[in-house]
């Protein structure tokens, strides 16, 4: 077992020296393209944040002042109500001081610093409001009469002013990357087959030699899998340290758009980050390592 | 030891290289194969460690017939079974005693087996004291001395030699045939592919001989003609 174990580190190790060139080439397109595949991501998941608001058809938001009583508050709900021809009254989701905290939570997970400005006593609270199907011309005029004529309404938000072109956005962008991640992870496998298949035919004559006294096909196997799972795993490693470097400058990019436009939202939390991370590292070991294992598989003539 | 029952290869479906082949050896023979080039013998030697499939027949090696054996118990069956060519195969970047022990590290012996079978067989085959040695040091008889003594080190039941002595002059290959012939007096089945004319009819053993992929001679103790 012993010997086994050392005799497969050595060889694996001379086949990365002897194979230079190639091997950086193919850790390098790995790299690059499970920064994409994770940047897909984050991009997705920083998108869905920044409509998260707005998930399960909601169309409209009514932000109640902070110091509505809870009496006026019944009074906005009834007027909403009051429409159920417009409204889809069963959908109806009012989200108090709490909810309307953790949401914002989350929406300002960029800025800190925001979200700690706000408490109880100044954060509006919400009613999200989903219209009946074809009723989003009514629901716009209704919108106009709330701003203007019901008590204690902050604000009305229409999710046609900001969504639909954010989600326009996030389709292309998700469009675009998907397949530039697929192309070049298709790339990196390729790099990585081909390396395998060089270093194969370097020592072609040792493995002629191994199957003839006898070697089994995984003992000849094991060492180019664990080349193609090493080259696997370094470009893993190299597209997390892109994907940290770029995370932040994104992030910090994305807290200078003050204002009113919700993009604050466009981001991901650590935790997210993290799992990413340990996705494309772990993806990135498993798939060098199946395709140097068939690469070998093919050149054995098994 | 090794049976062969009709025999018959094709190769690109139109080359026929073997037709019909059928013959037995017994344990411990010593069976020289012969006939011009391209007659078959390197198809006949690859056929008994699978290296090659027939298209019909079988061929039983150590009671089983590999033919029908799983691509999995290939590799056992190659270790019951010493090669050695007329290049040699030796890995110019290892040692001797790289060469030698690597045959055992792939199956993978012990070390402590490795330590102590190599040096044996280096002895046997009088290459003691030159396992240091890189094979372009080495003279051709003693590069094919290496190549037997990997072959022979995991002391497999059945050698199968192609040409051993092609590439040797007439001395340095009864040298070699010397050694061959001690390795079959240990027990061991040897089976050999050659046109040398003169080492078969010194050594007069059983001769096959094939012409066209046919077997047109088997003869105990006989000569090359």
């Amino acid at each position: 077992m012993w010997s086994r174990l050392t005799y497969t580190l050595r060889e694996t190790g001379a086949s990365l020296r002897r194979n230079v060139t190639l091997t950086v080439a193919a850790i390098l397109t790995s790299a690059v393209s499970l920064f994409l595949v994770g940047g897909t991501f984050l991009v997705q998941r920083g998108f869905d944040n920044l409509l998260s608001k707005w998930a399960g058809g909601v169309q409209m938001i009514v932000y109640v002042n902070p110091e509505a009583t809870p009496d006026q508050i019944t009074a906005i709900q009834q007027a909403l109500s009051a429409n159920p021809t417009v409204i889809d009254v069963a959908q109806l989701k009012y989200f108090d001081k709490t909810q309307s905290l953790a949401e914002a939570k989350r929406l300002f997970a960029a800025d800190p610093g925001a979200y700690a400005l706000l408490n109880p006593s100044n954060i509006p609270t919400e009613f999200k409001v989903v219209p009946k199907a074809g009723k989003l011309d009514l629901l716009v005029q209704l919108a106009e009469s709330f701003r203007t004529q019901i008590p204690k309404v902050q604000r009305v938000v229409l999710a046609r002013d900001q969504v639909e072109q954010i989600a326009k956005l996030r389709d292309f962008v998700q469009t675009v990357t998907v397949g530039l991640s697929i192309l070049l992870l298709i790339g990196a496998l390729i790099l990585i087959w081909t390396t395998i298949r060089t270093a194969m035919f370097a020592r072609r004559r040792e493995i002629e030699v191994m199957k003839l006294v006898g070697a089994t096909n995984w003992f000849i196997r094991i060492p180019f899998m664990l080349e193609g799972l090493i080259q696997g795993l370094v470009g893993g490693l190299l597209s997390c340290g892109f994907l940290l470097f770029f995370n932040r400058l994104w992030t910090n990019g994305v807290v200078k758009l003050k204002g009113d436009n919700g993009f604050i939202a466009l981001v991901v939390s650590d935790s997210f980050l993290n799992s990413v991370m340990l996705g494309v590292v772990v993806f990135g070991m498993v798939a060098g390592a199946i395709a140097s294992g068939v690469a070998a598989s093919r050149f054995l003539d098994v | 030891m090794i049976r062969l029952e009709n025999v018959t290869k094709i190769y690109n479906s139109e080359v026929t290289a073997l037709r019909d082949a059928t013959f037995e050896v017994a344990k411990g023979e010593f069976v020289f194969l012969v006939g011009p080039s391209g007659s078959g013998k390197s198809t006949l030697l690859r056929m008994m460690n699978r290296q090659e499939r027939p298209e019909k027949g079988a061929v039983w090696v150590a009671g089983r017939n590999i033919n029908e054996m799983p691509d999995s118990k290939v590799p056992h069956l190659r270790r019951n079974i010493g090669n050695i060519f007329q290049d040699y195969k030796l890995l110019l970047n290892k040692t001797v005693h790289e060469n030698v022990a690597f045959a055992l590290e792939v199956i993978g012996r012990p070390k402590h087996v490795i330590r102590q079978q190599v040096p044996a067989v280096m002895d046997l085959v009088g290459l003691a004291g030159k396992q240091d040695r890189f094979p372009h040091q080495l003279s051709g008889g003693e590069q094919q001395r290496v190549s037997i003594a990997r072959a022979f080190v995991n002391r497999p039941l059945i050698l199968l030699a192609d040409e051993p002595t092609g590439n040797l002059d007439p001395g340095t290959g009864e040298g070699i045939m010397r050694l061959l012939d001690r390795i079959n007096k240990t027990g061991t089945t040897v089976v050999m592919a050659t046109h040398d004319q003169r080492i078969v009819n010194m050594m007069r053993k059983r001769v096959i001989q094939m012409d066209r992929g046919i077997i047109v001679r088997d003869q105990a103790r006989g000569v090359y003609e």
